[in-house]
């Protein structure tokens, strides 16, 4: 990795459906190891942002730089590369595959980076406290227990970035903490950059920095002084 | 390593969907089934005709105008004729075993020493002696000598087989009797059904406008002209097969494709978080090719099975006889399964290639 202070940077960028527009000019710049939370009301253009930055969306306009790539340049093939290597995503849905097992499902992202190694995803699920569920199926698991497998399908390949659309949007407050404690205990090892989106106010009490969205426009940016520790 | 999970994956993935993956196969099958039987049913029938003649070493046959029989005295004057080497008179009627009617064949059974056809058992020695047609052996349950009753026109007969007679071709069902026993079973006097007549090469015009001359009322046939006619017949066949072959086949890239279509469809979400986890298009064609692949052997194979039951049961009711098959038909069937499948499933998934994981990851 380069030693670039602003590994994500994002200049101008604007984001237009034929009817609205999702992104009006966003400029941002994220740095490794940041923990980043997007906060702002429904269609805001959180999703839109999060989505251009990780590569599974275009912009109108404006640039996306993710440590050096030019993101907005690569094509489709190229795309799937760098989000393999570079990016892990944790939606709101889980989006497991139903007929796999937790490990499965975890082995799928590493078939697809690499090599699908069942030891190293079984420690990854052990990780995230579910050892003792690797060859259970996604329906029979919790809410709670799916999001956290999708933890370690998004980080098994050590991605440099962890994008997060509200991961706990569908979760009760008690997970939320898990998940969120889990994810904070994680990166502290790991240092990966997380930017995570959410529009509930318990869920930014994490991270490094928040910034504020509304209507396609970035409106506020504050550093968060104490980051929360331990539950 | 990556091979076989990717396999491992892929058969989890299609046994999930066992019923959709066998309805696509079944389609295909019939469409392969519907090729290889006309494949099959046309490169047999080229290879029989004119065989009938050719069996006896013959290349006219000599037949009466009207369709009714033709007099005994007849094979003696076409005998005399110049560039006949050899004449056999024929006989065809039927007659009953138990209630069954068999086809019966009546000729000069001395005649058949030299056709080099398979004789299980040994030629009749005595009057009693006839041969039977070695498909007669189980459907009857016959046994070399052992006795069996006839029944003909003027009641019954009682013959000893003496062995059975095995050429690939309708003699294969029928009972070979001698020329008087098989007049007196039909009750006919001194008639044939056919002379099949051996003319020396090159004359066979001359030969076949003599024999006409000489015994008044025949209609002559070279083994060419037998051959043309029933090639085409064999034409008009082929032409409704082809027919029938372009309309299953788009049926079946059809239902392919609205299979796979609703597979691509079902699989949204599954496509959408394969690109979202570094998926390239190569590895999401990779796995509906491969369903493809997989439905399109299998659908083949199935359809060459039944293809080939089928146009051997149409050679068994046409001829009595088995077709050999040319050695290529089950590569062709499989390959067409293939090409079907691949071809049905393109549209689909370039479907699927084009679903932009954005819009269908934050569907709920
Ligand atoms: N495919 C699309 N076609 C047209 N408009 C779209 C499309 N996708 C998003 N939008 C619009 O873009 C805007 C931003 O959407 P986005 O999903 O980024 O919002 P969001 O901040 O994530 O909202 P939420 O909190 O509800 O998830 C919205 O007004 C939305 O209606
Ligand atoms: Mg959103």
């Amino acid at each position: 990795m380069t030693n670039n202070k602003s590994f994500i940077q994002v200049r101008n960028l604007v984001k237009e459906y034929k009817t609205a527009y999702a992104l009006r000019g966003v400029s941002m710049t994220v740095e490794k190891g940041q923990w980043i939370n997007i906060m702002g009301p429904s269609g805001s253009g959180k999703s839109t942002l999060l989505n251009i930055i990780g590569g599974l969306d275009n912009s109108t306009s404006g640039d996306v730089i993710i440590d050096s790539t030019d993101v907005e340049a690569l094509d489709e093939d190229h795309l799937a590369i760098f989000r393999r290597e570079q990016i892990g995503f944790i939606f709101q849905q889980s989006h497991l595959i139903p007929y796999l097992t937790a490990v499965e499902n975890v082995m799928l992202a590493q078939y697809f980076h690499s090599m699908a190694d069942e030891e190293e995803a079984g420690e990854a699920l052990k990780r995230v406290g579910l050892g003792q569920r690797l060859h259970h199926r996604p329906s029979q698991l919790s809410g709670g227990e799916q999001q956290r497998i999708c933890i370690a399908r998004a980080l098994i390949n050590s991605p440099g970035i962890l994008l997060a659309d509200e991961p706990t949007g569908n979760l009760d407050r008690d997970n939320t903490e898990i998940i969120l404690e889990l994810l904070d205990s994680i990166h502290r090892e790991d240092h990966f950059t997380i930017v995570l989106v959410t529009h509930d106010p318990f869920v930014s009490k994490w991270g490094d920095r928040v910034l504020q969205m509304e209507d396609g426009h970035i409106v506020g940016d504050e550093f968060i002084k104490e980051r929360v520790k331990g539950a | 390593m990556k091979q076989s999970w990717f396999f491992y994956f892929f058969s989890k993935s299609v046994s999930q969907r066992k019923g959709r993956v066998v309805i696509a196969s079944l389609s295909i099958m019939l469409a392969v089934a519907v090729v290889t039987g006309l494949l099959g049913i046309t490169s047999g029938i080229k290879e029989k005709l004119g065989s009938e003649l050719k069996a006896y070493g013959a290349n006219l046959i000599v037949s009466s105008g009207s369709g009714g029989f033709l007099d005994y005295d007849a094979l003696q004057a076409i005998s005399k004729l110049d560039g006949v080497e050899n004449v056999s008179g024929h006989v065809f009627g039927m007659a009953f075993i138990n209630n069954e009617s068999i086809e019966i064949i009546g000729l000069d059974i001395g005649s058949l020493k030299e056709t080099g056809w398979r004789l299980h058992g040994k030629w009749p020695l005595n009057e009693r002696e006839i041969l039977a047609g070695i498909n007669l052996k189980d459907a009857l349950q016959l046994e070399t000598g052992k006795a069996v009753a006839l029944s003909g026109e003027n009641g019954i007969m009682e013959f000893i087989i003496s062995g059975f007679l095995e050429r690939g071709g309708a003699e294969d069902n029928a009972l070979i009797v001698s020329l008087p026993h098989a007049w007196e079973l039909l009750s006919i006097d001194k008639k044939l059904s056919v002379v099949l007549v051996r003319g020396r090469a090159g004359e066979l015009a001359g030969i076949s406008g003599n024999i006409e001359k000489t015994v008044a009322g025949t209609g002559v046939k070279t083994l060419r002209q037998v051959a043309v006619a029933e090639e085409s017949l064999l034409k008009k066949i082929q032409l409704l097969l082809v027919l029938v072959t372009v309309v299953v086949l788009f049926a079946a890239m059809v239902s392919i494709m609205s299979t796979m279509g609703a597979n691509v469809l079902e699989r949204r979400e599954e496509i959408g978080l394969m690109k979202a986890i570094g998926a390239t298009r190569n590895n999401i064609r990779l796995f509906y090719f491969s369903e493809a692949v997989l439905t399109g052997a299998a659908g083949g194979a199935a359809g060459f099975i039944m293809g080939y039951l089928f146009t051997q049961a149409v050679s068994w009711g046409a001829f009595g006889s088995f077709i050999d098959i040319p050695l290529y038909l089950p590569a062709l069937s499989v390959a067409a399964g293939l090409v079907i499948s691949l071809v049905a499933s393109h549209f689909p998934v370039v479907d699927a290639l084009k679903y932009n994981p954005a819009v269908i990851l934050r569907e709920e």
